[in-house]
């Protein structure tokens, strides 16, 4: 997915079994996640993708570990 | 294999081997020591137990909580009954899935997002506890500043009247007194409950169940936009919480939103006089704030450890561990851990790792599934008292010895006198 001239994109995923809500990848990432005000859960808005720098530090950032690299999408 | 077991260099369970604070130079032992460290079988803790020392290890424990339970044995380090786990449990005291349902009927309410919304509430509290001190010149910091903070804003979180604040912060005291040597009598507050049913064996803990239920059939009558009321709302499968899972939920909050928020703050005096170039360096480049918050929290640790309990084999820096062992993860060492952090005595405003990363503080845990649910709250908090001290320029003078609080769980300090200017 990486173009010639743009950084390298991939897509995010959030493990709904792990993520216990606490909104690190919403700061991060404002349009890419999103903490449900109801269910308290993180979910990705859209395409979910980012620039592959930036997911992998919004990865680190997530203390559950909730989230990773949608498979097949990179 | 027979097992390694270096000694702990003081005694873990004394509270007055953390009188003074923090000892570093004992966890700098037990780093350096070949594997985890041991502490013997005693009457007061029950079995003996293994101290994790090592950022990388605290790490390591808190990401597993498969191997490395919060429900099958106590999350203190001495043993309780297996009914009286039962009758504690709240959502610290619990592994997923069930702790994942509990924790995400208030996630939402203590994300970066939505804290941002009791951004002028905690101002006004800031300013009113600073007002009260600078009226005097001098005083005890943490009775006037760090404690009324916290509790006021986890309060207002809960839904608890402004008259009941102080009611909240004396049960709270008596909690972590509780935890040290100087319990109070059984039926204090009317108590009737087993003590050993009751968090930190506390009639307070009874007490605060009673407000709690109290509380929450006023809620149930006419809902607010409360957590309290969100909580007698809520569903898990389409089950209600039953009362005491609503009351365990509230002495929960109630306490880790006071208790811990209030360490950190009852520090900074402590800190700003030891580092005195951080003030000017804030005061230079707010944007520094988030980060000074950060270390305010490592360097005081307020939560000195958390336990786990082994529910299979694991071998961690080489200790071979066993179904049952306790491990004590002390995030007071961890913390200063040099593996972990350049500098570990310093006081810095450069350290860029999020917290509880691979190279983060764990002063808020060190990641997995019971990463601080208020630890977007409590770094606001310390935000707005910094920015506060710079808008005002509150010069802080004498700064007494502080007297702490008599236990091995938090970093707490009772009293610290500080005389302030402008």
């Amino acid at each position: 997915m990486s173009g010639a001239d743009g950084p390298e994109l991939v897509a995010v995923e959030v493990d709904s079994d792990v993520c216990i809500g606490v909104g690190q990848c919403e700061l991060l990432e404002p349009a890419v996640f999103r903490v449900d005000d109801d269910d308290g859960m993180g979910v990705v808005i859209g395409s979910g993708q980012l620039a592959a720098e930036r997911a992998a530090a919004v990865i680190e950032a997530c203390p559950s570990g909730a989230i990773r690299i949608r498979a097949g999408d990179t | 294999m027979t097992r390694s077991r270096p000694p702990a260099p003081v005694d873990l369970n004394d509270a007055g081997v953390f009188g003074d604070g923090i000892p570093h130079d004992a966890f700098a032992v037990m780093r350096a020591a070949d594997g985890l460290s041991w502490t013997e079988a005693d009457d007061r803790v029950g079995a003996g137990f293994w101290s994790v020392t090592r950022h990388r290890d605290v790490l390591t424990v808190s990401r597993d909580p498969d191997t490395y339970s919060s429900a099958v044995g106590h999350i203190q380090i001495y043993d309780i009954d297996p009914d009286a786990l039962d009758a504690r449990a709240s959502m610290i005291d619990l592994d997923p899935p069930v702790h994942t349902r509990l924790r995400r009927l208030v996630s939402a309410a203590f994300t970066p997002r939505r804290v941002q919304g009791y951004r002028a509430g905690i101002r006004r509290r800031v300013r009113r506890a600073l007002d009260e001190l600078e009226r005097n010149g001098s005083g005890d910091w943490v009775s006037t500043v760090a404690a009324p903070i916290p509790i006021g804003v986890i309060c207002d979180l809960m839904g608890v009247p402004e008259d009941d604040h102080g009611y909240l912060i004396e049960l709270s005291d008596h909690l972590v007194a509780g935890t040290a040597n100087e319990p109070l009598e059984p039926t204090a507050y009317g108590n009737t409950t087993d003590l050993r049913l009751l968090p930190f064996n506390s009639p307070a803990a009874h007490a605060m169940a009673s407000y709690a239920l109290d509380l929450a059939d006023r809620r149930r009558l006419e809902p607010t936009d409360d957590l309290v009321s969100a909580l007698t709302a809520a569903e898990i499968d389409g089950e209600r919480l039953t009362d005491d899972e609503v009351a365990n939920f509230f002495r929960l909050m109630i306490f880790a939103g006071n208790e811990t928020t209030r360490s950190a703050m009852a520090h900074l005096p402590l800190q700003l006089q030891q580092f005195p170039e951080v003030l000017a360096a804030l005061m230079t480049d707010r944007s520094l704030l988030g980060a000074a918050a950060e270390e305010v929290v490592r360097y005081s640790s307020p939560i000195l450890y958390f336990r786990r309990t082994l529910t299979r084999s694991a071998t961690l820096s080489g200790t071979e561990l066993e179904p049952g062992d306790k491990v004590v993860m002390w995030y007071a060492s961890a913390n200063f851990d040099p593996a972990a952090l350049d500098e570990p005595l310093a006081f810095r405003l450069d350290r860029s790792a999020p917290a509880g990363s691979g190279a983060g503080h764990v002063g808020f845990g060190g990641g997995g599934v019971h990463h601080c649910l208020g630890a977007s709250l409590a770094r606001l908090e310390l935000v707005e008292l910094l920015d506060e001290v710079l808008t005002r320029g509150t010069r802080f003078g004498e700064v007494g010895r502080p007297r702490y609080v008599e236990s091995n769980f938090v970093n707490g300090i009772e009293r610290l006198d500080v005389a302030v200017g402008r």
